[in-house]
C-alpha cells in the first residue's frame, strides 16, 4: 500500500478510529501489528512470511545473545541473524547480479557458462527491514541494547507501517520505548502529522510525479544523445524528483506516525543546501548514512586508525552504500563519486587556511557590491552551490539505466556531444527551472531551521491557506497510484 | 513564538478545498462536460482479468481507438446478451496485446484485433507498441492495494466530472497554456476538451458538443493532420513486415489450437484519411497478406455497404448514433463470416 493512494486513506481512517477506542493498549498494540501486516499484505501476500521469518529469528537469536556469556556462543547466534538477514538480502537482491557478473567474469577467461537467468522478484522494503532489524541484534551484541522481552514489542518495532517498506530506518531506542506505554496523539500531534502528511504528499504527488518524472523519465529512456540544455534539464528534474519522492514518503511516514502519537526519527534535513558532502549525508537519508556511520565506518576503524586507513573505511563504506540502493554497478559508481568527494573534502579541510588579509580583501570586495551580503555566506553560499552541481552529477548515474548511457549523458551536459536534438518542450523546461530555483532557494532559507519552527511562526490564516494550497493541488495532479522511487531499492 | 492555531487552520484549510472542489466540478458540469473515466492501468488491468469467461458472443477487443469508438458495447450486449471485453488502446499496435493473449495459456476465447494499418504494421519495440507495453508489464504488478483503490476510485469518478485526469488535471491544464515552445521540439498536439468521454467500460465517445461544433471537430482533424494521417509515405515492407506478419501468424496460430478463435476487423475511416491509408498501406500488400498468411478471418469495412455507408465527422471514427446500427450489422456479418452464432438466446437460430 502506497500513502498516495485511496486504499491508504480508507485505511488509515480506519486505522486512526481504532486506535483512538477505549482499548488496552496490548490491544491497540495487536491492531497495529495486524494493520501493519495489512498494509504490507496488500502488496505480495507471500513475502510476509520473509517478514515473518526475519522477526521470529532476529528475536531469539537477541535473546540467546543476552543470556549467555559465551563469547563464541554469543558471536554464533550474531552470526546466525547476520547470515539469515543478509542472506535473503543477497539472494533476492543480489542473486541475479552475481550470476550476471560471474557470467562475464568465466567469459572474460573463454569459459561458457549460461546459467538460467533467476526471475526474482525484490520483495518491497527488504533492504529497509534487513537493517532495522540488524541493527537491533548488533545492539544486543554490543549490550548496548537490552533485548526486548516483549515479542510484540519486538514486532512491531520490526513491521511498523509507518516506516517499514522506505523507511526512516529506526533503531530499537527509537521505537521499542515508545510501544511500553500508552500513546495517543495529542491534538496538536494529530494536526501537525495531518499536516505533515499533506506535505509529504504534495512533495510526492505534485513535484515528483506530476511535474519532475515524466521529464526526466522521457530524457533518461532515450537511447540517443540529446541537447546539453536538455541533458541538464532532465538531470535537475531527476534531482528535484527523488529528493520530493523520497523526502515526500519520510515526511508522510512521519506525520502519519506522529497522528497515531509516535514519533520517528528525521530523515532529510534540506540536503540541496549542504555545504560539502559531509553536510550532505547529515542531511540526505540520515538514517541510513548514520546507520552506515555506526554499523560499518566505525566497525573498520573509522577515522581512529590513520590518515590513508580512513580513506579506504569511507570509500568501502560508501560503495557499499550505493550497492545498497541496487543490484547495479551504477549504484556503485554513485556511492564511489560520493566516497570520493567525501575523500577529497577531508583531505581539503586537512590543508591549514589561507592568510586572514586574503579573506579581508576578499570580505572588501564582496561587501562593495549592491547585495548586502557577508563573505561568508557568500562563500558558503557558492559551496552549496558547487556541492549541489556535484551531487547532480553522480545523480545521473543513479538514474541512467546502464554505464554507458550515463556517460552519453554526462558528453551530453559538457557539451562534448552538441549534434544531439532538442527534446524537451518550453513548459517543463520552465516547470524544472521554477523547481529546481525553488527548491535550492527554500533549502538554504532553511538550512538551519526546522519545518515546525518555520510553519509554526505563520499566523493561523496563512497556515491554513498554505495547507489548502497544498492540498488543492494533490487533489488537480491525481496521480494516485504511482509508487515511491525508494520501493524498489 | 509558535502559533497554537493549528485548529484554526486546518478548519481553514478543510473549507477553502471543499469550497474549491465544490466550485472547480460546478465549474466543468457548467461548461457542458459529461463524466468521463480515466482509461488508466488499473481501468484495463480490471478488463483482462475478464477475459477468461469464454463464448464466442464475448470476444476480447484488441486494437486501438477505431475499435473503441466504433463497437458500441451497450448494442453489442442488447444484441447478443455478452458484454464485450475491451481491452483496445488509443494510438498503440494490439501485437503486444495479442502476444500476450497467445502466451496465456488459459485463454481460450475469441479475439477481435482493430486494424489501423499505421499503428498495426509498426516495427517491433516502436512507440506505437509503448503503452500495451506498459500496461502488459503493470497487470501481473496489479496489487490488492491498487485492486481496493481502484474501487474507491471508480466510485469518485462516478460522480465527479473534473477527476477526469486526461482533461482537467493540473499538469492536462498547464500543457494548454498558450506557450510557444522551442522551434524544432515535437509537442504531442492536445486535442480538444470538448471531444469525448471514455465510459466505465472503456467505450470512447464522441461529446455532444464535439458532433455540434465544426470548430471542435477541425481541432482533432487538425491533430490527425499534425500527427501525420495525411501523409502518404508507404509503409513498412521487406523483412520487416514479414517479420510482423509472421509473429501475428504465430499468435493466431496458438489461440486457435487452444480452441480459441482470431477475427481481424478493418474498421471505417473517410477522406482524406481513408485517401491516404490507401497510398501507405495499399489492401493488398498488408490488410489481403496478413489475412492469407495468417489464415484468419476479416472483415474489410469496404466489402460490406452497410458498415462503409458512414462519415467519420473526424475522418477516423463514427459518431455515435452510427455505432449503433453498425455494431449490429458488425456482430451479423461476423457471424455469417465465422459461421458461429453470437447470441445467448436460442431465438437466433444458430447458423452452421
Amino acid at each position: 500500500m502506497v500513502f498516495n493512494s485511496y486504499t491508504f486513506v480508507l485505511f488509515f481512517i480506519l486505522l486512526l478510529v481504532l486506535h483512538n477506542l477505549p482499548f488496552s493498549w496490548k490491544t491497540k498494540k495487536i491492531n497495529l501489528l495486524l494493520a501493519s501486516y495489512l498494509f504490507y499484505a496488500l502488496w505480495n501476500p507471500p513475502f510476509i512470511l520473509l517478514l515473518w521469518l526475519s522477526t521470529v529469528v532476529d528475536y531469539y537469536m537477541a535473546r540467546l545473545i543476552s543470556v549467555t556469556e559465551d563469547k563464541m556462543r554469543r558471536k554464533m547466534w550474531l552470526a546466525v541473524s547476520l547470515v539469515l538477514n543478509l542472506g535473503m538480502l543477497s539472494y533476492f537482491k543480489y542473486g541475479g547480479f552475481l550470476l550476471e557478473n560471474f557470467t562475464a567474469l568465466m567469459a572474460s577467461m573463454g569459459i561458457v557458462f549460461q546459467a538460467v537467468k533467476p526471475d526474482i522478484i525484490l520483495p518491497v522494503g527488504i533492504s529497509f527491514y534487513t537493517f532495522v532489524t540488524l541493527s537491533y541484534t548488533i545492539d544486543v551484541y554490543r549490550r548496548k541494547f537490552a533485548p526486548e522481552p516483549s515479542f510484540l514489542n519486538f514486532a512491531l518495532f520490526v513491521t511498523y507501517f509507518p516506516h517499514l517498506v522506505a523507511g526512516p530506518i529506526v533503531r530499537p531506542e527509537d521505537l521499542i520505548p515508545q510501544f511500553k506505554e500508552p500513546r495517543k496523539a495529542t491534538s496538536y500531534q494529530m494536526l501537525w502529522g495531518l499536516f505533515l502528511l499533506s506535505l509529504g504528499l504534495f512533495m510526492k504527488v505534485v513535484i515528483a510525479d506530476g511535474w519532475m518524472a515524466e521529464p526526466a523519465d522521457f530524457i533518461f529512456s532515450l537511447p540517443f544523445p540529446v541537447n546539453p540544455l536538455d541533458a541538464w534539464s532532465a538531470v535537475l528534474a531527476f534531482s528535484a524528483q527523488i529528493f520530493c519522492d523520497f523526502a515526500g514518503y519520510s515526511t508522510c511516514a512521519i506525520g502519519v506516525s506522529l497522528c497515531l502519537g509516535f514519533t520517528l526519527p528525521e530523515n532529510f534535513r534540506f540536503p540541496y543546501a549542504a555545504i560539502g558532502f559531509s553536510d550532505f549525508w547529515r542531511r540526505w537519508h540520515i538514517t541510513l548514512s548514520t546507520w552506515l556511520r555506526d554499523y560499518l565506518y566505525i566497525p573498520l576503524g573509522g577515522n581512529r586508525s590513520g590518515g590513508f586507513r580512513t580513506y579506504i573505511n569511507l570509500m568501502i563504506t560508501m560503495l557499499l552504500g550505493g550497492l545498497w540502493h541496487g543490484a547495479s554497478w551504477n549504484f556503485v559508481i554513485w556511492g564511489g563519486l560520493h566516497g570520493l568527494f567525501l575523500c577529497i573534502e577531508r583531505l581539503i579541510r586537512g590543508i591549514p587556511k589561507r592568510q586572514k588579509n586574503t579573506s579581508l580583501a576578499e570580505d572588501m570586495v564582496i561587501q562593495a557590491t549592491i547585495i548586502p551580503i557577508r563573505s561568508k555566506n557568500m562563500s558558503n553560499f557558492l559551496l552549496a552551490l558547487f556541492t549541489l552541481f556535484l551531487v547532480n552529477i553522480t545523480w545521473v548515474f543513479f538514474r541512467s539505466p546502464d554505464f554507458g548511457s550515463a556517460m552519453r549523458m554526462l558528453l551530453c551536459m559538457f557539451g562534448v556531444i552538441t549534434q544531439g536534438p532538442k527534446m524537451l518542450a518550453t513548459p517543463d523546461m520552465l516547470k524544472i527551472a521554477i523547481v529546481t530555483v525553488a527548491l535550492f532557494c527554500t533549502h538554504w532559507y532553511m538550512r538551519d531551521k526546522t519545518v515546525r519552527s518555520v510553519f509554526g511562526r505563520f499566523p493561523w490564516w496563512l497556515l491554513g491557506t498554505i495547507w489548502s494550497i497544498m492540498l488543492i493541488l494533490i487533489i488537480l495532479t491525481q496521480k494516485s497510484t504511482s509508487s515511491f522511487i525508494y520501493f524498489q531499492f | 513564538m509558535e502559533t497554537h492555531d493549528y485548529k484554526k487552520a486546518a478548519w481553514l484549510a478543510l473549507a477553502l478545498v471543499l469550497l474549491f472542489v465544490a466550485g472547480w466540478e460546478i465549474y466543468w458540469r457548467n461548461q457542458g462536460f459529461a463524466l468521463s473515466f480515466n482509461d488508466d492501468e488499473s481501468l484495463w488491468a480490471h478488463n483482462r482479468k475478464k477475459i477468461y469467461n469464454t463464448a464466442p458472443g464475448q470476444p476480447v477487443i484488441i486494437g486501438s481507438s477505431r475499435v473503441k469508438f466504433d463497437i458500441d458495447q451497450e448494442t453489442w450486449e442488447k444484441e447478443t446478451g455478452y458484454k464485450p471485453v475491451q481491452l483496445a488502446l488509443v494510438g498503440t499496435s494490439p501485437r503486444p496485446i495479442l502476444r500476450d493473449l497467445a502466451n496465456d495459456p488459459k485463454f481460450k476465447g475469441t479475439v477481435l484485433v482493430g486494424i489501423t494499418e499505421g499503428l498495426f504494421f509498426s516495427a517491433d519495440g516502436s512507440f506505437m507498441e509503448d503503452r500495451a507495453a506498459k500496461r502488459l508489464a503493470f497487470y501481473p504488478r496489479w496489487s490488492l492495494s491498487q485492486q481496493v483503490s481502484f474501487q474507491l476510485n471508480h466510485i469518485l469518478e462516478s460522480n465527479l466530472i473534473f477527476l477526469d485526469e486526461e482533461r482537467f488535471s493540473l499538469n492536462s491544464l498547464l500543457k494548454r497554456l498558450p506557450i510557444e515552445s522551442r522551434p524544432g521540439v515535437f509537442v504531442f498536439p492536445n486535442f480538444p476538451l470538448q471531444m469525448g468521454y471514455t465510459m466505465a467500460n472503456r467505450q470512447e465517445v464522441f461529446s455532444d458538443a464535439f458532433m455540434a461544433d465544426t470548430a471542435v471537430q477541425h481541432g482533432v482533424q487538425y491533430v490527425w493532420s499534425y500527427l501525420g494521417m495525411l501523409e502518404t509515405k508507404r509503409g513498412f515492407s521487406g523483412d520487416t513486415l514479414s517479420n510482423i506478419i509472421s509473429s501475428v501468424k504465430g499468435s493466431v496460430d496458438k489461440i486457435r489450437a487452444r480452441g480459441g478463435s482470431v477475427t481481424f476487423l478493418r474498421m471505417p475511416s473517410s477522406d482524406p484519411a481513408w485517401s491516404a491509408e490507401k497510398q501507405t498501406h495499399p489492401r493488398e500488400l498488408y490488410w489481403d497478406r496478413l489475412l492469407r498468411e495468417t489464415g484468419a478471418p476479416g472483415i474489410h469495412f469496404t466489402d460490406y455497404p452497410e458498415l462503409s455507408k458512414y462519415i467519420c465527422p473526424d475522418w477516423s471514427h463514427l459518431s455515435p448514433a452510427d455505432t449503433k446500427p453498425f455494431t449490429k450489422d458488425l456482430i451479423r456479418i461476423i457471424e455469417e463470416k465465422n459461421r458461429v452464432t453470437l447470441r445467448k438466446t436460442s431465438a437466433i437460430p444458430k447458423i452452421q
